[in-house]
Protein backbone atom coordinates (compact mmCIF):
# COMPACT_ATOMS: atom_id res chain seq x y z
CA UNK A 1 0.00 0.00 0.00
CA UNK A 2 1.60 3.55 -0.65
CA UNK A 3 3.05 5.36 2.02
CA UNK A 4 1.48 8.93 1.00
CA UNK A 5 -1.97 7.31 2.33
CA UNK A 6 -3.01 8.11 5.78
CA UNK A 7 -2.77 6.13 8.91
CA UNK A 8 -6.35 4.52 9.30
CA UNK A 9 -6.71 3.94 5.53
CA UNK A 10 -3.42 1.16 5.89
CA UNK A 11 -5.85 -1.10 8.17
CA UNK A 12 -8.90 -1.15 5.80
CA UNK A 13 -8.42 -4.69 4.30
CA UNK A 14 -7.83 -5.94 7.93
CA UNK A 15 -11.44 -4.13 9.02
CA UNK A 16 -12.87 -5.34 5.99
CA UNK A 17 -12.38 -9.23 6.79
CA UNK A 18 -14.00 -8.39 10.28
CA UNK A 19 -17.48 -7.22 8.95
CA UNK A 20 -17.31 -9.31 5.82
CA UNK A 21 -16.76 -12.72 7.46
CA UNK A 22 -19.65 -12.47 10.13
CA UNK A 23 -21.80 -11.42 7.03
CA UNK A 24 -20.74 -14.22 4.97
CA UNK A 25 -21.68 -16.23 7.79
CA UNK A 26 -24.99 -15.35 9.13
CA UNK A 27 -25.95 -16.14 4.99
CA UNK A 28 -25.17 -19.83 5.83
CA UNK A 29 -27.40 -19.60 8.53
CA UNK A 30 -30.71 -19.07 6.27
CA UNK A 31 -32.00 -21.71 3.53
CA UNK A 32 -29.00 -21.40 0.83
CA UNK A 33 -28.64 -25.36 0.87
CA UNK A 34 -24.69 -24.90 2.08
CA UNK A 35 -25.90 -25.69 5.76
CA UNK A 36 -27.73 -28.69 7.37
CA UNK A 37 -31.41 -28.48 7.17
CA UNK A 38 -33.58 -28.10 10.63
CA UNK A 39 -35.36 -30.89 9.76
CA UNK A 40 -39.17 -31.66 11.11
CA UNK A 41 -38.90 -33.16 14.36
CA UNK A 42 -37.89 -31.64 17.96
CA UNK A 43 -34.69 -33.80 18.18
CA UNK A 44 -33.66 -32.23 14.36
CA UNK A 45 -33.68 -28.71 15.60
CA UNK A 46 -31.97 -29.35 18.65
CA UNK A 47 -29.64 -30.64 16.40
CA UNK A 48 -29.93 -27.70 14.22
CA UNK A 49 -29.30 -24.90 16.93
CA UNK A 50 -26.73 -26.82 18.55
CA UNK A 51 -25.06 -26.58 15.37
CA UNK A 52 -25.53 -22.99 14.59
CA UNK A 53 -24.39 -21.73 18.40
CA UNK A 54 -21.40 -23.80 18.53
CA UNK A 55 -20.71 -22.36 14.86
CA UNK A 56 -21.10 -18.97 16.35
CA UNK A 57 -18.96 -19.81 19.34
CA UNK A 58 -16.29 -20.47 16.91
CA UNK A 59 -16.69 -17.51 14.71
CA UNK A 60 -16.11 -15.52 17.66
CA UNK A 61 -12.95 -17.26 19.14
CA UNK A 62 -11.42 -17.47 15.62
CA UNK A 63 -12.09 -13.34 15.26
CA UNK A 64 -10.59 -12.28 18.76
CA UNK A 65 -7.34 -15.05 18.23
CA UNK A 66 -6.81 -14.10 14.88
CA UNK A 67 -7.59 -10.42 15.45
CA UNK A 68 -4.94 -10.31 18.33
CA UNK A 69 -2.52 -12.27 16.06
CA UNK A 70 -2.82 -9.89 13.09
CA UNK A 71 -2.98 -6.30 15.07
CA UNK A 72 0.44 -7.64 16.92
CA UNK A 73 2.03 -8.54 13.46
CA UNK A 74 0.55 -4.93 12.60
CA UNK A 75 1.27 -2.92 15.52
CA UNK A 76 4.51 -4.17 16.39
CA UNK A 77 6.07 -4.90 13.34
CA UNK A 78 10.31 -4.69 12.75
CA UNK A 79 10.01 -1.32 10.47
CA UNK A 80 8.39 0.54 13.72
CA UNK A 81 11.79 -0.49 15.70
CA UNK A 82 9.69 -3.39 17.91
CA UNK A 83 11.59 -5.85 19.57
CA UNK A 84 11.41 -9.16 20.92
CA UNK A 85 10.74 -9.20 24.65
CA UNK A 86 12.77 -11.89 26.29
CA UNK A 87 10.90 -13.85 29.47
CA UNK A 88 10.52 -16.85 30.28
CA UNK A 89 6.75 -17.24 31.58
CA UNK A 90 3.64 -15.57 32.73
CA UNK A 91 1.84 -17.96 35.06
CA UNK A 92 -1.50 -15.82 34.90
CA UNK A 93 -1.75 -15.51 31.57
CA UNK A 94 -1.41 -18.84 31.51
CA UNK A 95 -3.83 -19.90 33.59
CA UNK A 96 -6.58 -17.82 31.96
CA UNK A 97 -5.64 -19.25 28.49
CA UNK A 98 -6.08 -22.85 30.20
CA UNK A 99 -9.19 -21.86 32.00
CA UNK A 100 -10.80 -20.09 29.15
CA UNK A 101 -11.33 -22.84 26.65
CA UNK A 102 -12.25 -24.96 29.50
CA UNK A 103 -15.18 -23.27 30.64
CA UNK A 104 -16.42 -22.38 26.73
CA UNK A 105 -15.91 -26.33 26.38
CA UNK A 106 -18.10 -27.19 29.33
CA UNK A 107 -20.45 -24.90 28.83
CA UNK A 108 -20.94 -26.66 25.16
CA UNK A 109 -21.17 -29.87 26.78
CA UNK A 110 -24.16 -29.17 28.86
CA UNK A 111 -26.88 -28.12 25.90
CA UNK A 112 -25.19 -31.07 23.95
CA UNK A 113 -25.28 -33.95 26.74
CA UNK A 114 -29.32 -32.78 27.20
CA UNK A 115 -29.86 -33.29 23.41
CA UNK A 116 -27.74 -36.87 23.03
CA UNK A 117 -29.97 -37.77 26.36
CA UNK A 118 -33.37 -37.08 24.65
CA UNK A 119 -31.88 -38.75 21.25
CA UNK A 120 -31.56 -42.10 22.60
CA UNK A 121 -34.32 -42.30 25.10
CA UNK A 122 -36.45 -44.78 23.09
CA UNK A 123 -38.27 -45.55 25.90
CA UNK A 124 -42.67 -45.04 25.40
CA UNK A 125 -42.89 -45.13 21.78
CA UNK A 126 -46.60 -45.23 20.29
CA UNK A 127 -44.93 -48.04 17.53
CA UNK A 128 -41.54 -50.37 16.35
CA UNK A 129 -41.03 -50.04 12.79
CA UNK A 130 -37.73 -52.73 11.76
CA UNK A 131 -35.29 -51.23 9.01
CA UNK A 132 -33.27 -53.76 7.54
CA UNK A 133 -30.44 -52.77 5.06
CA UNK A 134 -30.03 -55.32 1.80
CA UNK A 135 -27.94 -54.90 -0.59
CA UNK A 136 -29.51 -52.40 -2.39
CA UNK A 137 -32.79 -51.78 -0.98
CA UNK A 138 -34.43 -51.21 2.15
CA UNK A 139 -37.03 -53.67 3.87
CA UNK A 140 -39.67 -52.30 6.32
CA UNK A 141 -41.71 -54.25 9.26
CA UNK A 142 -44.01 -52.48 11.26
CA UNK A 143 -44.03 -54.31 14.77
CA UNK A 144 -47.59 -54.06 15.42
CA UNK A 145 -49.09 -54.87 12.36
CA UNK A 146 -48.53 -57.69 10.19
CA UNK A 147 -47.33 -55.81 7.53
CA UNK A 148 -43.54 -55.43 5.96
CA UNK A 149 -42.24 -54.42 2.72
CA UNK A 150 -39.52 -53.27 0.07
CA UNK A 151 -38.85 -50.16 -0.65
CA UNK A 152 -36.80 -50.21 -4.36
CA UNK A 153 -35.38 -47.00 -6.21
CA UNK A 154 -37.90 -45.73 -8.60
CA UNK A 155 -35.96 -43.54 -10.82
CA UNK A 156 -35.70 -45.17 -14.80
CA UNK A 157 -33.00 -46.34 -15.75
CA UNK A 158 -33.41 -44.15 -18.60
CA UNK A 159 -32.55 -41.05 -16.54
CA UNK A 160 -29.60 -42.95 -14.54
CA UNK A 161 -27.87 -43.39 -17.91
CA UNK A 162 -28.79 -40.30 -19.29
CA UNK A 163 -30.84 -40.99 -22.20
CA UNK A 164 -33.74 -38.84 -20.41
CA UNK A 165 -33.52 -35.62 -18.52
CA UNK A 166 -33.49 -35.69 -14.49
CA UNK A 167 -36.29 -35.76 -12.77
CA UNK A 168 -36.81 -33.72 -9.93
CA UNK A 169 -36.21 -36.80 -7.18
CA UNK A 170 -33.53 -38.27 -9.23
CA UNK A 171 -32.20 -41.15 -7.11
CA UNK A 172 -34.19 -39.84 -3.96
CA UNK A 173 -37.24 -41.66 -5.22
CA UNK A 174 -39.07 -45.10 -4.20
CA UNK A 175 -41.54 -47.13 -5.28
CA UNK A 176 -43.06 -47.14 -1.50
CA UNK A 177 -42.18 -45.00 0.52
CA UNK A 178 -42.32 -45.78 4.47
CA UNK A 179 -45.65 -44.22 5.32
CA UNK A 180 -45.85 -43.04 9.28
CA UNK A 181 -47.88 -41.07 11.03
CA UNK A 182 -47.41 -37.74 12.41
CA UNK A 183 -47.69 -36.44 16.21
CA UNK A 184 -47.05 -40.44 17.24
CA UNK A 185 -43.46 -41.72 18.41
CA UNK A 186 -41.93 -44.05 16.64
CA UNK A 187 -39.07 -46.30 17.63
CA UNK A 188 -37.10 -47.75 14.14
CA UNK A 189 -35.02 -50.94 15.29
CA UNK A 190 -32.05 -51.53 12.58
CA UNK A 191 -30.18 -53.97 11.56
CA UNK A 192 -28.79 -55.63 8.13
CA UNK A 193 -28.86 -58.51 6.26
CA UNK A 194 -25.92 -58.66 4.68
CA UNK A 195 -23.01 -55.47 4.73
CA UNK A 196 -23.35 -52.26 7.23
CA UNK A 197 -25.50 -49.58 5.75
CA UNK A 198 -26.72 -46.24 7.37
CA UNK A 199 -29.83 -45.21 7.62
CA UNK A 200 -29.82 -41.40 6.83
CA UNK A 201 -33.01 -38.96 6.76
CA UNK A 202 -31.33 -35.58 7.11
CA UNK A 203 -34.89 -33.77 8.03
CA UNK A 204 -35.62 -36.48 10.61
CA UNK A 205 -32.12 -35.97 12.66
CA UNK A 206 -31.53 -39.75 11.97
CA UNK A 207 -28.25 -41.21 11.01
CA UNK A 208 -28.02 -44.95 12.36
CA UNK A 209 -25.34 -47.61 10.78
CA UNK A 210 -26.98 -50.39 10.23
CA UNK A 211 -25.30 -53.74 10.82
CA UNK A 212 -25.75 -57.46 10.81
CA UNK A 213 -26.06 -59.39 12.91
CA UNK A 214 -26.69 -56.39 15.88
CA UNK A 215 -29.72 -53.78 16.25
CA UNK A 216 -29.38 -49.92 17.07
CA UNK A 217 -32.27 -47.73 17.88
CA UNK A 218 -33.39 -44.74 17.45
CA UNK A 219 -36.59 -42.55 17.48
CA UNK A 220 -38.84 -39.52 15.98
CA UNK A 221 -41.62 -37.60 16.11
CA UNK A 222 -42.70 -35.87 13.03
CA UNK A 223 -44.85 -32.99 13.48
CA UNK A 224 -45.53 -32.13 10.21
CA UNK A 225 -46.86 -33.94 7.08
CA UNK A 226 -44.83 -34.01 3.95
CA UNK A 227 -41.89 -36.66 2.32
CA UNK A 228 -38.83 -36.29 3.82
CA UNK A 229 -36.00 -38.07 1.80
CA UNK A 230 -32.49 -39.50 2.41
CA UNK A 231 -30.16 -42.19 1.44
CA UNK A 232 -27.77 -44.95 2.59
CA UNK A 233 -24.76 -42.99 4.30
CA UNK A 234 -22.49 -46.34 4.23
CA UNK A 235 -20.42 -47.40 1.08
CA UNK A 236 -21.70 -51.03 0.84
CA UNK A 237 -21.10 -52.31 -2.86
CA UNK A 238 -21.88 -51.24 -6.11
CA UNK A 239 -25.40 -49.92 -6.50
CA UNK A 240 -24.87 -48.08 -2.99
CA UNK A 241 -25.87 -44.77 -4.46
CA UNK A 242 -29.47 -46.23 -5.91
CA UNK A 243 -31.25 -47.56 -2.41
CA UNK A 244 -32.56 -44.47 -1.55
CA UNK A 245 -35.52 -43.15 1.68
CA UNK A 246 -38.57 -42.08 1.38
CA UNK A 247 -40.22 -41.56 4.51
CA UNK A 248 -43.78 -40.05 4.06
CA UNK A 249 -45.70 -38.59 7.16
CA UNK A 250 -49.43 -38.72 7.12
CA UNK A 251 -52.47 -37.63 9.54
CA UNK A 252 -53.12 -40.61 11.86
CA UNK A 253 -56.25 -41.50 10.27
CA UNK A 254 -54.80 -41.28 6.57
CA UNK A 255 -52.27 -43.86 8.05
CA UNK A 256 -54.45 -46.23 9.58
CA UNK A 257 -56.78 -46.30 6.57
CA UNK A 258 -53.60 -46.78 4.34
CA UNK A 259 -52.48 -49.81 7.06
CA UNK A 260 -56.00 -51.10 6.18
CA UNK A 261 -55.32 -50.93 2.69
CA UNK A 262 -52.54 -52.55 2.61
CA UNK A 263 -53.28 -55.49 4.78
CA UNK A 264 -56.16 -55.90 2.29
CA UNK A 265 -53.93 -55.78 -0.95
CA UNK A 266 -52.06 -58.26 0.73
CA UNK A 267 -54.84 -60.91 1.88
CA UNK A 268 -56.40 -60.13 -1.89
CA UNK A 269 -53.18 -61.59 -3.07
CA UNK A 270 -52.92 -64.23 -1.50
CA UNK A 271 -56.58 -65.20 -2.06
CA UNK A 272 -55.41 -64.96 -5.82
CA UNK A 273 -52.09 -67.63 -6.17
CA UNK A 274 -54.48 -69.91 -7.73
CA UNK A 275 -55.99 -67.92 -10.34
CA UNK A 276 -54.46 -68.90 -13.47
CA UNK A 277 -52.20 -66.46 -15.09
CA UNK A 278 -51.93 -64.91 -18.77
CA UNK A 279 -48.45 -64.98 -20.19
CA UNK A 280 -48.92 -60.97 -20.89
CA UNK A 281 -49.93 -60.19 -17.14
CA UNK A 282 -46.93 -62.26 -16.09
CA UNK A 283 -44.75 -60.41 -18.88
CA UNK A 284 -45.57 -57.19 -17.99
CA UNK A 285 -45.24 -57.31 -13.93
CA UNK A 286 -41.93 -59.81 -14.66
CA UNK A 287 -40.34 -56.45 -16.64
CA UNK A 288 -41.21 -54.55 -13.69
CA UNK A 289 -39.16 -57.17 -11.12
CA UNK A 290 -36.45 -57.74 -13.75
CA UNK A 291 -35.52 -54.24 -13.79
CA UNK A 292 -35.68 -53.70 -9.85
CA UNK A 293 -34.09 -57.19 -8.94
CA UNK A 294 -31.91 -58.72 -11.33
CA UNK A 295 -30.84 -55.89 -14.12
CA UNK A 296 -28.25 -54.69 -12.06
CA UNK A 297 -26.47 -57.46 -12.57
CA UNK A 298 -27.67 -59.68 -15.52
CA UNK A 299 -28.44 -56.40 -17.17
CA UNK A 300 -31.72 -54.41 -18.85
CA UNK A 301 -31.50 -56.51 -21.96
CA UNK A 302 -30.01 -59.85 -20.24
CA UNK A 303 -26.71 -59.66 -22.01
CA UNK A 304 -25.35 -60.26 -18.35
CA UNK A 305 -21.45 -58.47 -17.49
CA UNK A 306 -19.65 -62.12 -18.57
CA UNK A 307 -17.53 -63.95 -16.66
CA UNK A 308 -19.12 -61.98 -13.61
CA UNK A 309 -22.73 -62.38 -14.67
CA UNK A 310 -23.80 -64.75 -16.58
CA UNK A 311 -25.88 -63.74 -20.21
CA UNK A 312 -29.90 -64.95 -19.28
CA UNK A 313 -30.42 -64.21 -23.33
CA UNK A 314 -29.68 -67.12 -25.53
CA UNK A 315 -28.98 -68.77 -22.04
CA UNK A 316 -30.07 -72.89 -22.52
CA UNK A 317 -31.40 -72.68 -18.71
CA UNK A 318 -33.33 -70.31 -19.26
CA UNK A 319 -34.80 -70.87 -22.60
CA UNK A 320 -34.83 -74.92 -22.68
CA UNK A 321 -37.16 -77.25 -21.24
CA UNK A 322 -34.52 -79.26 -19.89
CA UNK A 323 -33.09 -76.50 -18.15
CA UNK A 324 -36.40 -75.48 -16.57
CA UNK A 325 -36.65 -76.84 -12.92
CA UNK A 326 -33.01 -75.63 -12.47
CA UNK A 327 -34.07 -72.28 -13.49
CA UNK A 328 -36.64 -72.01 -10.92
CA UNK A 329 -34.00 -73.60 -8.34
CA UNK A 330 -31.33 -70.66 -9.10
CA UNK A 331 -34.04 -68.29 -8.90
CA UNK A 332 -35.62 -69.56 -5.29
CA UNK A 333 -32.32 -70.46 -3.71
CA UNK A 334 -30.00 -68.14 -5.24
CA UNK A 335 -26.34 -70.13 -5.85
CA UNK A 336 -24.38 -70.32 -2.46
CA UNK A 337 -20.93 -69.10 -3.31
CA UNK A 338 -21.69 -67.03 -6.11
CA UNK A 339 -23.50 -63.25 -5.76
CA UNK A 340 -26.54 -64.59 -6.88
CA UNK A 341 -28.76 -64.08 -4.37
CA UNK A 342 -31.60 -66.28 -3.29
CA UNK A 343 -35.35 -64.78 -4.04
CA UNK A 344 -38.19 -66.91 -2.21
CA UNK A 345 -37.71 -64.82 0.72
CA UNK A 346 -37.48 -61.58 -0.97
CA UNK A 347 -40.03 -61.50 -3.74
CA UNK A 348 -43.76 -62.74 -3.55
CA UNK A 349 -45.03 -66.13 -5.30
CA UNK A 350 -46.74 -63.92 -7.96
CA UNK A 351 -42.91 -62.14 -8.46
CA UNK A 352 -41.56 -64.63 -8.84
CA UNK A 353 -43.55 -66.67 -11.47
CA UNK A 354 -43.76 -63.47 -12.89
CA UNK A 355 -39.58 -62.98 -13.19
CA UNK A 356 -39.21 -66.32 -14.32
CA UNK A 357 -41.95 -65.98 -17.25
CA UNK A 358 -40.12 -62.72 -18.36
CA UNK A 359 -36.80 -63.86 -18.47
CA UNK A 360 -38.29 -67.17 -20.53
CA UNK A 361 -39.57 -65.20 -23.50
CA UNK A 362 -37.82 -61.84 -23.61
CA UNK A 363 -34.97 -60.81 -25.31
CA UNK A 364 -35.78 -63.39 -28.39
CA UNK A 365 -35.79 -66.44 -25.45
CA UNK A 366 -39.35 -67.00 -27.29
CA UNK A 367 -40.16 -70.46 -25.07
CA UNK A 368 -43.33 -69.47 -24.74
CA UNK A 369 -43.37 -70.80 -21.37
CA UNK A 370 -45.45 -69.65 -18.54
CA UNK A 371 -44.93 -70.37 -14.59
CA UNK A 372 -47.90 -69.71 -12.72
CA UNK A 373 -47.24 -68.46 -8.49
CA UNK A 374 -49.19 -71.50 -7.69
CA UNK A 375 -46.26 -73.46 -9.02
CA UNK A 376 -43.71 -71.76 -7.23
CA UNK A 377 -45.55 -72.54 -4.03
CA UNK A 378 -45.98 -76.12 -4.54
CA UNK A 379 -41.96 -76.21 -5.10
CA UNK A 380 -40.92 -74.18 -1.89
CA UNK A 381 -43.80 -76.49 0.16
CA UNK A 382 -42.09 -79.87 -1.06
CA UNK A 383 -38.56 -78.09 -0.52
CA UNK A 384 -39.24 -78.14 3.05
CA UNK B 1 2.52 -33.32 51.41
CA UNK B 2 0.62 -29.62 50.64
CA UNK B 3 3.49 -28.90 48.16
CA UNK B 4 3.20 -32.31 46.61
CA UNK B 5 -0.71 -31.99 46.06
CA UNK B 6 -0.23 -28.50 44.73
CA UNK B 7 2.78 -29.86 41.88
CA UNK B 8 0.66 -32.68 41.10
CA UNK B 9 -2.24 -30.59 40.52
CA UNK B 10 -0.70 -28.09 38.67
CA UNK B 11 0.71 -30.99 36.25
CA UNK B 12 -2.93 -31.71 35.84
CA UNK B 13 -3.62 -28.43 34.81
CA UNK B 14 -0.77 -27.86 32.73
CA UNK B 15 0.32 -24.60 34.37
CA UNK B 16 3.13 -24.06 36.79
CA UNK B 17 5.69 -21.44 37.44
CA UNK B 18 9.47 -22.01 37.18
CA UNK B 19 10.12 -21.35 40.51
CA UNK B 20 7.99 -23.63 42.39
CA UNK B 21 9.14 -25.93 39.77
CA UNK B 22 12.39 -25.42 41.05
CA UNK B 23 11.76 -26.05 44.52
CA UNK B 24 9.79 -29.17 43.67
CA UNK B 25 12.64 -30.56 41.79
CA UNK B 26 14.83 -29.93 45.17
CA UNK B 27 13.43 -32.38 46.97
CA UNK B 28 14.95 -36.06 47.58
CA UNK B 29 12.68 -38.13 46.38
CA UNK B 30 10.23 -38.13 43.15
CA UNK B 31 7.83 -41.12 44.65
CA UNK B 32 5.85 -38.84 46.67
CA UNK B 33 5.00 -36.96 43.48
CA UNK B 34 5.29 -40.40 41.50
CA UNK B 35 2.47 -42.06 44.00
CA UNK B 36 0.00 -38.69 44.50
CA UNK B 37 0.23 -38.75 40.52
CA UNK B 38 -1.49 -41.88 40.16
CA UNK B 39 -3.53 -41.84 43.31
CA UNK B 40 -5.24 -38.62 41.83
CA UNK B 41 -5.61 -39.74 38.70
CA UNK B 42 -8.34 -42.67 39.41
CA UNK B 43 -10.08 -40.04 41.94
CA UNK B 44 -10.25 -38.12 38.76
CA UNK B 45 -11.50 -41.50 36.26
CA UNK B 46 -14.12 -41.95 39.17
CA UNK B 47 -14.91 -38.57 39.53
CA UNK B 48 -15.68 -38.54 35.87
CA UNK B 49 -17.42 -41.59 35.93
CA UNK B 50 -19.86 -40.14 38.72
CA UNK B 51 -19.74 -37.22 36.65
CA UNK B 52 -21.73 -39.24 33.81
CA UNK B 53 -23.58 -41.45 35.77
CA UNK B 54 -25.04 -38.07 37.43
CA UNK B 55 -25.54 -36.79 33.15
CA UNK B 56 -27.15 -39.60 32.34
CA UNK B 57 -29.63 -40.37 35.16
C1 LIG C 1 -25.86 -59.51 -7.32
C2 LIG C 1 -25.89 -59.95 -8.68
C3 LIG C 1 -27.09 -60.77 -9.16
C4 LIG C 1 -28.42 -60.43 -9.10
C5 LIG C 1 -29.04 -59.17 -8.51
C6 LIG C 1 -29.11 -61.49 -9.77
N1 LIG C 1 -28.24 -62.43 -10.20
FE1 LIG C 1 -28.73 -64.12 -11.21
N2 LIG C 1 -26.79 -64.68 -11.19
C7 LIG C 1 -25.74 -63.96 -10.67
C8 LIG C 1 -24.53 -64.72 -10.83
C9 LIG C 1 -23.13 -64.28 -10.37
C10 LIG C 1 -24.88 -65.94 -11.43
C11 LIG C 1 -23.94 -67.09 -11.81
C12 LIG C 1 -23.94 -68.07 -10.64
C13 LIG C 1 -22.98 -69.21 -10.88
O1 LIG C 1 -21.81 -68.92 -11.10
O2 LIG C 1 -23.45 -70.36 -10.83
C14 LIG C 1 -26.28 -65.87 -11.66
C15 LIG C 1 -27.02 -66.87 -12.27
C16 LIG C 1 -28.36 -66.80 -12.59
C17 LIG C 1 -29.08 -67.79 -13.34
C18 LIG C 1 -28.50 -69.07 -13.87
C19 LIG C 1 -27.79 -68.77 -15.15
C20 LIG C 1 -26.91 -69.92 -15.58
O3 LIG C 1 -26.54 -69.91 -16.76
O4 LIG C 1 -26.56 -70.75 -14.75
C21 LIG C 1 -30.36 -67.35 -13.44
C22 LIG C 1 -31.50 -68.04 -14.17
C23 LIG C 1 -30.43 -66.07 -12.76
N3 LIG C 1 -29.20 -65.78 -12.25
C24 LIG C 1 -31.60 -65.34 -12.63
C25 LIG C 1 -31.68 -64.18 -11.88
C26 LIG C 1 -32.91 -63.49 -11.62
C27 LIG C 1 -34.28 -63.89 -12.12
C28 LIG C 1 -32.61 -62.42 -10.85
C29 LIG C 1 -33.55 -61.38 -10.28
C30 LIG C 1 -34.72 -61.83 -9.61
C31 LIG C 1 -31.18 -62.44 -10.65
N4 LIG C 1 -30.64 -63.51 -11.27
C32 LIG C 1 -30.49 -61.49 -9.92
C33 LIG C 1 -25.81 -62.69 -10.10
C34 LIG C 1 -26.99 -62.02 -9.85
CU1 LIG D 1 -26.34 -49.38 1.73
Amino acid sequence: MPACLPKVWRLLPAGFLLIALPVAGSQVNTSSGWNMPPGVTGISQNIFSLHMIIFWICVVIALVVFGVIFWSLFAYRKSKGAKAAHFHENTLVEVIWTALPLIILVAMAVPATATLKQLYDTSEADMDILVTGHQWRWHYQYMEEDLSFFSNLATPRSQIEGQEDKGDFYLLEVDQPLVVPTGQKIRFLFTSNDVIHSWWVPDLGIKKDTLPGFINESWTRIEEEGTYRGQCAELCGRNHAFMPIEVKAVSPEAYQSWVEERKAAAASEAANVDRERSLDELMQRGEEVYTTYCAACHQEDGGGMPPAFPALKGNALVQEESGRQQHLETVLHGRSGTPMPAYSDTLSLADIAAVITYERNAWGNNSGDRVQPAEIRELLDSDD
Amino acid sequence: MWRVLQAVLAAFFGVQSERKRREDFQQSSPWPFILTGVLMTLVFVVAVGFLAHWASS
